[in-house]
């Protein structure tokens, strides 16, 4: 797998010569004898792990010093650009591509699926910026990416592109694309977390606290919500700490993790799975599972993201299930997570403004109402959300769009990964019984340090 | 093809005289087996060296996310933060765990289903082939599967267990440490015992009947049989077969990774290694950690062969 990759810098610049012998003495001497070659094929075996080591690229630019996308150059745009990004599960990516084509006249778009999951799809853009590719003009990316890649100087600079198109784009969702104070992608399409809940069991949830109570009333009124070890998780955790006022890192990037917010959400949560709000099985869900658990009919709530209505009016469920924005900490206002996916051109891009172009075509209000109508993906453009054409097919677009303004994004940060993982660990760490609330939030808050400094 | 290089880079000749009291012809034979081996050892070093003296370069650099590949060398120094934190001892006491658990299963159970496979039936070459299908199964694939089998309320297992009333209907399978390592060996265990039996079948046919023969004129029970005569003689097979599945289970990544993602102290050592390389891209502490398991991996094979290397070199000669 590795082994065919196209070549890294990395590779050329720096193949240690010495490394080599050093390792072909260590096996070259005793090549007679039997231990060797089992010490030999172990070697092979370990090769294919170790070659995964593998990573970096030579000297880049770095954000401070990228280049500028052009508003004005749009109008003036020819030629073919490709689009990158995952699975194009909805079509969207697709559809929008062969829409433009259309509607643009001079620059034909195309869409290449370069990975097959969320994980994969991030692993090839980075081969490929790593690499220079000019492959990708656009790169599809998860909110969360957009520090990573525009830290390493992989992507356009695209703040007066953003600027000029600012009005037309709910604020929540531009800020995911902001890395020290300039923005390298445009919000496509947005994501934010909702509750659905039975309205014959339950009331709509209005804070958390209440929602946990009623969910702990009955047998039958539980709350299901994703506590797997993964991102999800960090996601779930996130919402509460956010909507009781916590931080992960403040506009400084100090690390604020370690706060009397983490602590009470810790504890309320994994009170929650001891008084029976929530099950211990919630810590095997991801997505998926909780929504296959939620169509039981055994629950009360469910915490999930908005594809989740057209599955469960497939169900029984249809009809008896009301959709509710996320909730609020006792006194406190509701705050989300955002999710969604960002439109980013590469630096190595050989058509940026057919790019340009492009950006501008998937932004605008009227395509934006076609990614609700026609994809069941949230817009980034807040007229869309009243639109009637829209409500008919999306008839919680006032919830969702209450969700989305009130979101937050995850922590901003090259080194999100690392953080996510400090966070997921320790919460699940809380939530399983496997550590106390108070060395979990010392270890997580020790844990984001050092991932901060190791950029 | 391991058990072909084996004797092949021994010097083994047709007759299985050893190198050591070589003839002259014996001499001449050497040179061509060299001489045609050469090729495939230059290939080997490539394809294995090449890439271990890399990431072994790699381990002693540091790389930051923020110069992009720019490394400084720095020594031990990965290892040392990767040995003196809890994460590389927490995975290196799980691996050892899993391994010691599964690959002891798979010995008993594979010993008694290669047993039960040397007996002479009718419909044994089907059997034979049937009890290989776990094996052929992609990893990945069978550990979704028994992801799904031991989902909590929906899952197979779960529905059958609470719905006999049994225990563990109720049990969050994979959500607790001693049930998480639990399915997670019992996945392994499904799907390598065939491969374990096939190997100490291998070893079980060579016996020849007569030895049984002879133990069953000088009065042997079939009980006394089996201790004295079968399990001795098939201990070469029963350690080649522990040395292969003691290195895979040392490796093991993809059952925690899909069953648990390394919840409830179930991360091993690879995947350690993984998510450090390729999520966080801490490109030096990763290679680190992929060495260490490396050379983990390697003393443990060194001890098993120092222990047992002549009775493999024994099983080598009998399944050419």
């Amino acid at each position: 797998m590795d082994l065919i990759r196209p070549s890294s810098p990395l590779q050329e610049d720096t193949a240690p010569s010495k490394a080599v012998a050093r390792t072909t003495a260590l096996h070259g001497s005793s090549r007679r004898r039997p231990r060797t070659v089992v010490a030999v094929a172990a070697a092979a075996m370990a090769a294919g792990l170790l070659l995964s080591g593998c990573g970096g690229g030579a000297a880049t630019p770095g954000a401070e010093n990228a280049a500028a996308a052009d508003p004005a150059s749009a109008a003036g745009a020819s030629g073919s650009i490709n689009i990158c990004g995952g699975k194009d599960a909805s079509g969207i990516y697709k559809g929008t591509a062969e829409a433009f084509t259309k509607a643009n006249g001079k620059v034909t778009a195309q869409y290449t699926e370069i990975g097959a999951t969320t994980d994969e799809a991030r692993t090839q853009a980075v081969q490929r910026l790593e690499g220079k590719s000019t492959e990708c003009d656009i790169f599809l990316t998860d909110v969360i990416w957009t520090s990573e890649f525009a830290s390493q100087g992989w992507l356009l600079d695209q703040t007066k592109l953003v600027e000029a198109n600012r009005d037309r784009l709910i604020p929540s969702t531009v800020e995911t694309a902001k890395y020290e104070d300039k923005y390298w992608a445009s919000p496509f399409f947005t994501n934010a977390g909702l509750v659905y809940y039975q309205k014959d069991k339950v009331a709509k949830p209005e804070t958390w606290q209440q929602l946990y109570a009623e969910a702990a009333a009955a047998p039958g009124n539980g709350f299901v919500y994703q506590g797997k070890q993964y991102e999800g998780l960090t996601v779930n955790f996130l919402e509460m700490l956010y909507s009781a006022g916590g931080e992960v890192l403040d506009s400084k990037g100090e690390v604020k993790i370690d706060s009397p917010e983490t602590r009470e959400v810790l504890d309320f949560m994994s009170q929650g799975l001891k008084d029976g709000s929530a099950e211990r099985a919630v810590l095997t869900y991801n997505e998926d599972p909780a929504r296959l658990a939620y169509e039981s009919g055994n629950y009360g709530y469910q915490r999930n993201w908005p594809h989740v209505f057209r599955l469960l009016n497939a169900t029984p469920l249809a009809g008896s299930f009301g959709v509710a924005p996320l909730p609020a900490w006792e006194g406190g206002k509701a705050s989300g997570v955002l999710g969604g996916w960002n439109l980013a051109i590469s630096a190595h891009s050989t058509n940026q403004a057919g790019a340009v172009a492009f950006i501008d075509f998937a932004t605008n209000p009227d395509w934006q109402k076609h990614v609700a109508m026609d994809f069941s993906q949230a817009p980034v453009n807040e007229a869309a959300y009243s639109d009637a054409a829209v409500l008919a097919k999306m008839p919680f677009a006032t919830e969702l769009l209450a969700s989305v303004k009130g979101a937050k994004p995850r922590p901003i940060s090259p080194v999100y990964p690392q953080i996510s993982q400090a966070i997921y660990k320790n919460v699940y760490a809380v939530l399983s019984g496997a550590a106390s609330t108070e060395d979990a939030v010392k270890t997580m808050a020790e844990e984001i340090t050092t991932a901060k400094a190791s950029f | 093809m391991a058990l072909k290089s084996l004797s092949a880079s021994r010097g083994v000749n047709s007759r299985g005289v050893n190198s050591r009291g070589v003839s002259g012809r014996d001499r001449a034979e050497r040179r061509v087996a060299i001489r045609m081996t050469a090729p495939s050892l230059v290939l080997m070093a490539l394809v294995a060296a090449v890439p271990i003296g890399y990431a072994l370069w790699l381990s002693l650099n540091q790389y930051s996310v923020r110069t992009a590949g720019l490394s400084r060398f720095v020594g031990l120094e990965n290892y040392i933060t990767a040995l003196s934190g809890p994460h590389w001892w927490a995975a290196f006491g799980q691996t050892f765990l899993f391994a010691g658990l599964s690959v002891s299963l798979e010995l008993v159970l594979g010993t008694a289903m290669a047993l039960l496979l040397n007996l002479a039936f009718k419909g044994r070459a089907l059997l034979r082939t049937v009890v290989l299908l776990p094996y052929a199964v992609v990893t990945v694939v069978s550990a979704i599967t028994w992801e799904t089998m031991f989902a909590p309320n929906l899952g197979l297992v779960t529905n059958v267990l609470s719905t006999l009333g049994l225990p563990g209907g109720d049990v969050v399978w994979l959500g607790e440490h001693g049930y998480a390592m639990a399915v997670i060996v019992l996945a392994d265990v499904w799907k390598t015992t065939p491969f374990a039996a096939l190997i100490i079948l291998a070893g079980l046919q060579v016996i020849s009947a007569e030895t049984y023969e002879a133990a069953e004129l000088d009065g042997a029970s079939k009980w006394q049989a089996f201790v004295h005569i079968t399990l001795p003689l098939l201990r070469p097979a029963i350690v080649l077969a522990a040395i292969f599945r003691t290195m895979d289970a040392l490796r093991v990544f993809d059952l925690p990774f899909v069953l648990t993602r390394g919840a409830n102290g179930t991360e091993s050592m690879s995947m350690l290694a993984y998510t450090q390389l390729r999520e966080n891209r801490l490109v030096g502490e990763g290679s680190a950690l992929s060495i260490l398991t490396f050379l983990t991996v390697m003393a443990v094979s060194v001890v098993y062969i120092r222990f047992a290397g002549g009775n493999i070199r024994e099983v080598a000669k009998e399944e050419q």
